[in-house]
């Protein structure tokens, strides 16, 4: 009955001859993308001013005697004298699944040649996080399928965990596995028609990229068949810095929208560096006093209110987030790298030299963490995953201290044969994330020493075969334990008997491998 | 092209202005005796000084002015009108001024400080096109 009157009424309001109130101005200067404007007297903060030729802007700067606006948009028609007005209405993005599979701007335009997002609502850009009362505590797990971050570093649904390491340590690619992963669990999940299951999906906010890296971004998740529970965010290294900073909080007003409709959500800022980049290019041309490295003295509230908005909310969803961060010569004592570490519920270090030695993902375990703990780990990974932080902990130190003396005694040789073991068994390649039972499978092989005998150099191809050996010969074993998420007398009992049966026929093989080379 | 107005000289025109007004109105004599002043005593910045006061005074005005844009004829009753209803709304003496604009095909467009009232059909052709 309502909604028909309100469409009645809409009708009327088109053609009532009712005078329409605008508050305008008028361009003084226009700059690298910020208009100074006369006028405005009743604009608001972050209100969205219209600029002649559909130019929007964002009012930043509320002055005495004129408004700062950043321009979104082609700013080449605008001139000085040129009239704009407020729009009464805060920047708002689409949201909601029509934007799965699609790549879209800061505006949330389409980019992708794919035609108009079919949408109905629209989320405020900027939004006050959700409030003490509102949320639950981290819990559940969300896995990334990288098995030295799974077992040691868990990141649960809800959670806010920092990738941070120097450039081309791997940071892009640890987002996109976990996004990859999920996508894959989902089509598990869904085809398996569990009522409670609930499928995570990813947002990839792409902040001052080159073009060509988020086109081979989109590619590996197109290839992995992720591109559907996925949503690209992009504002390349092209664009002007006002869409570079509103970006992140555009995927974050796409995520709430999961998040706040019971669904869980996962987002990655890639990276939340050149982010701080823009935002200064910004404030300088605004004349905002710096601080610190020139940055404006309200940089950490510029992130702080960006990853509060991630959270685990009582009787809804959940929005994950992985922000990234790029140092500089491994230096995480830096000013951004510090802020975020410090907003973060925990970090994921990448390190240069673990890189260069061929270790990938290359997670230095010694200064990652998670502060959500094994609270977000299934008590399967808890069972054979436990111990291995101080373990490898202690590795990296004997190691330091093998360096210097060659007489070392049993004991220890037998914690520097373990550690490294370990250290090749965490090798994994990229956009190849490891379902959960596996990554439980191969490490309880590991926990039941089925890899002591087995040369450190050889362990990447043993743990390959028995992975292999696993899928395709003990599938409903996989499956159990999935389903279960422990390990039970039982189900211990099956699993390793079937890693014997795998270690017979690999002992075999290795040894006809080893003749055949003699 | 003039060099931007430093802090110091737009502190100062806000100053002139202050003291251009009575009662919250600027005062022809008071602009009279402030440019008097100036250029007896030229500032660092005489002409950036002059150019944001002379935007200040300006504005002030036309906070005081309903600009009345017409397509048709209009009335000296429907000025007075305008005047009383604006006078009563912005709570400050307003006067109106009728100005031909034939670009509005009817209706009415009134600007007064930095408010557009749009009663105008080109508005509401543009809204129907822009839809």
């Amino acid at each position: 009955m309502s909604t028909v009157l309100e469409q009645i009424e809409q009708q009327i309001a088109k053609l009532s001859n009712k005078a329409v109130k605008k508050n305008t101005g008028t361009i003084r200067s226009v700059a690298d993308g910020v208009a100074k404007i006369d006028g405005l007297s009743d604009v608001m903060y972050n209100e969205m001013v219209q600029f002649p030729g559909g130019a929007t802007g964002l009012a930043l700067n509320l002055e005495t005697d004129e408004v700062g606006c950043v321009i979104l948009g082609d700013t080449s028609q605008l001139k000085e004298g040129d009239e704009v007005f407020t729009t009464g209405k805060l920047l708002s993005v689409p949201v909601g699944k029509g934007l799965l599979g699609r790549a879209v701007d800061a505006l949330g335009n389409p980019v992708d040649g794919k035609g108009p997002i079919e949408v109905k609502e629209y989320y405020p850009v900027e939004r006050i996080a959700p409030g003490i009362i509102a949320r639950k505590s981290v819990d559940q797990p969300l896995f990334t399928g990288i098995m030295a971050i799974d077992s040691m570093i868990p990141i649960g649904r809800g959670q806010r965990e920092l990738i941070i390491g120097d450039r081309g340590t791997g940071k892009t690619t640890i987002a996109i596995d976990t996004i990859i992963n999920q996508a894959k669990i989902n089509k598990v999940g869904l085809a398996s028609g569990d009522s409670s299951f609930r499928p995570v999906y990813s947002i990839y906010v792409a902040i001052g990229q080159k073009n060509s890296n988020i086109v081979r971004t989109i590619s590996a998740l197109e290839a992995a068949g992720a591109l559907d529970y996925t949503i690209i965010v992009t504002a390349p290294a092209a664009d002007n810095p006002a869409n570079q900073y509103l970006a992140p909080y555009s995927g974050a007003a796409i995520g709430e929208w999961f998040m706040e409709n019971g669904m869980d959500a996962l987002i990655v800022y890639d990276d939340l560096s050149k982010h701080a980049v823009a935002y200064r290019q910004i404030s300088l041309i605004l004349k905002r006093p710096s601080g610190r490295e020139a940055y404006p003295g309200d940089v950490f509230y510029l992130h702080s209110r960006l990853l509060e908005r991630s959270a685990r909310l009582d009787g809804k969803g959940s929005l994950t987030a992985l922000p990234i961060i790029e140092t500089l010569a491994g230096d995480v004592s830096a000013y951004i790298p510090t802020n975020v570490i410090s907003i973060t519920d925990g970090q994921i270090f990448l390190e240069t030299d673990l890189f260069n030695q061929g270790i990938r993902p290359a997670v230095s375990v010694g200064l990652s963490v998670s502060r959500v703990g094994s609270a977000a780990q299934v008590k399967a990974t808890k069972q054979v995953g436990g111990k291995l932080k101080g373990e490898l902990a202690q590795f990296r130190e004997l190691a330091a201290f093998a360096q210097f003396g060659s007489d070392l005694d049993a004991k220890t040789k037998a914690q520097l044969d373990r550690g490294s073991r370990i250290v090749e068994l965490f090798k994994q390649p990229q956009f190849n994330p490891l379902p959960i039972e596996l990554q439980v499978a191969v490490l309880f092989a590991m926990q039941q020493e089925f890899f002591n005998d087995v040369a450190v150099g050889d362990i990447v191809a043993a743990s390959a075969s028995l992975k292999d050996f696993l899928t395709t010969r003990k599938e409903a074993l996989l499956t159990e334990i999935r389903t279960k998420a422990k390990l039970d007398d039982a189900l211990e009992a099956a699993l390793k008997a079937a890693i014997q049966e795998w270690k017979a026929s690999y002992a075999t093989a290795a040894g006809g491998a080893a003749a055949a080379a003699r | 092209m003039a060099a931007a107005p430093t802090k110091a000289s737009q502190q100062l025109a806000r100053q002139l202005f202050a003291l251009s007004l009575v009662n919250g109105l600027v005062a022809p004599a008071q602009v009279e005796g402030v440019l008097a002043y100036l250029e007896k005593h030229p500032p660092a910045q005489p002409l950036q000084v002059l150019q944001a006061y002379r935007r200040l005074v300006a504005r002030e005005l036309a906070k005081g002015e309903i600009v009345v844009e017409h397509a048709g004829p209009i009335g000296e009753g429907i000025l007075r009108g305008l005047e009383g209803a604006f006078t009563q709304k912005y709570k400050r003496q307003v006067t109106a001024r009728g100005v031909h604009n034939a670009s509005l095909i009817a209706g009415l467009r009134l600007r007064i400080g930095d408010d557009v009232y749009e009663a105008s059909i080109a508005n509401q052709l543009a809204q129907l096109s822009a839809a």
